[in-house]
């Protein structure tokens, strides 16, 4: 069906852009494997759709599309949390740097 | 001892000047921490006393940065003692010499300005009250801070040279109070709370930017975020 080719194809098109990124030093290796493992399982799961049913029959969820769905908000809440994780500390260096430049003055003249 | 203030100010030109010099007969230094104001607060306050020291921060970082920052200044200019107040004339500075009495004397390492041990609030919107009050519980099941502490927000405190130097508190915005406490309540510094009067006017209830009933889920909100910051 066109629509397992799409999503196939835009799998195989993150997994690029996944490794283009590790070998540019954008993420770790522990991070491009998990992003990887992310895609490859949108593979399986495009190419054989029946394997949702069996996840989801494990995990005790009436439908495979159902499990796909619970997984995905899980999955961005998770991503948001660590947004605003790494947005903080963004912020606590950008503080750290204007009170390093704010209290450089006053560190040269105590140091004279 | 050679206690100096450290005030935080954002845009608090008009302010800034009766509230130094009236805080400069109790202390021997301010350093005042220009918070990336857009007014002359600076300039301002650089023109009142020649013991006044103007730290400029070249963009807004909100109290809690530019209080650390004054922190550190405050240290720099070898302060003994250490008093932290508000720029917008919240505080009484007539309370400074009870704030101060206890380190001074060497019985406590940090003491706390408080609104509610006694000391009625000059113009307290009902809403703020209820929310400190809720602040105050919220301080407590959340945060593990002591059932002792009466204020959970407030930005009037002294503190020996030492005790700053070990409250390594890392909240930019207003959530630095409770994390302050929580850090006090948790140090073995010896900590009291003395009252203290505020005073609210309608000029600070609406300063553009500050006090606005939502602070109360941001500071929430930071505290939590906090904890898987480091």
């Amino acid at each position: 069906m066109l629509i397992q080719i799409l999503l196939v194809l835009g799998f195989i098109f993150a997994l690029w852009l996944t490794w283009k990124r590790f070998r540019q030093d954008v993420i770790s290796l522990g991070e491009a494997l998990a992003w990887s493992l992310l895609w490859a399982g949108g593979i399986a799961v495009s190419i054989l759709p029946k394997l949702t049913e069996y996840l989801a029959a494990f995990f005790g969820v009436g439908r495979g599309v159902d499990l796909i769905l619970y997984a995905a908000v899980a999955i961005q809440f998770f991503l948001i949390f660590k947004l605003f994780v790494k947005h903080e500390k963004l912020e606590r260096l950008l503080t750290k740097l204007v009170q390093d430049q704010s209290l450089k003055d006053l560190e040269k003249n105590k140091s004279n | 001892m050679r206690v100096i203030g450290v005030i935080p100010a954002y845009n608090e030109s008009s302010r800034i000047a009766q509230v130094l010099r009236e805080s400069l007969s109790y202390l021997d230094g301010v350093v005042v921490v220009d918070d990336g104001s857009s007014d002359n607060t600076s300039e301002v306050a650089a023109k009142v006393d020649p013991r006044v020291v103007v730290i400029k921060h070249p963009v807004n970082r909100n109290q809690g940065a530019a209080l650390r920052t004054g922190t550190k200044a405050a240290l720099l200019v070898g302060a003994e003692i250490i008093v932290h107040l508000d720029a917008d004339g919240q505080h009484d500075p007539n309370d400074l010499p009870v704030l101060i009495k206890p380190i001074a004397d060497g019985q406590a390492d940090i003491a706390l300005g408080s609104r509610f041990m006694g000391i009625e609030a000059t113009g307290m919107p009902v809403l703020r009250r209820w929310l400190l009050k809720a602040g105050r519980w919220f301080n407590i099941l959340a945060l593990g801070i002591s059932k002792k502490i009466t204020d959970p927000q407030s930005g009037l405190r002294a503190m020996t040279a030492e005790a700053a130097k070990r409250i390594n508190f890392h909240q930019d915005g207003k959530a630095h109070a409770s994390e302050i406490l929580r850090l006090v309540t948790r140090s073995g510094l010896r900590w009291v709370e003395i009252p203290a009067h505020i005073k609210y006017t309608q000029d600070t209830l609406t300063k553009v930017g500050t006090n606005r009933t939502t602070d109360a889920f941001s500071i929430a909100w930071n505290l939590f975020i906090g904890v898987f910051t480091k």
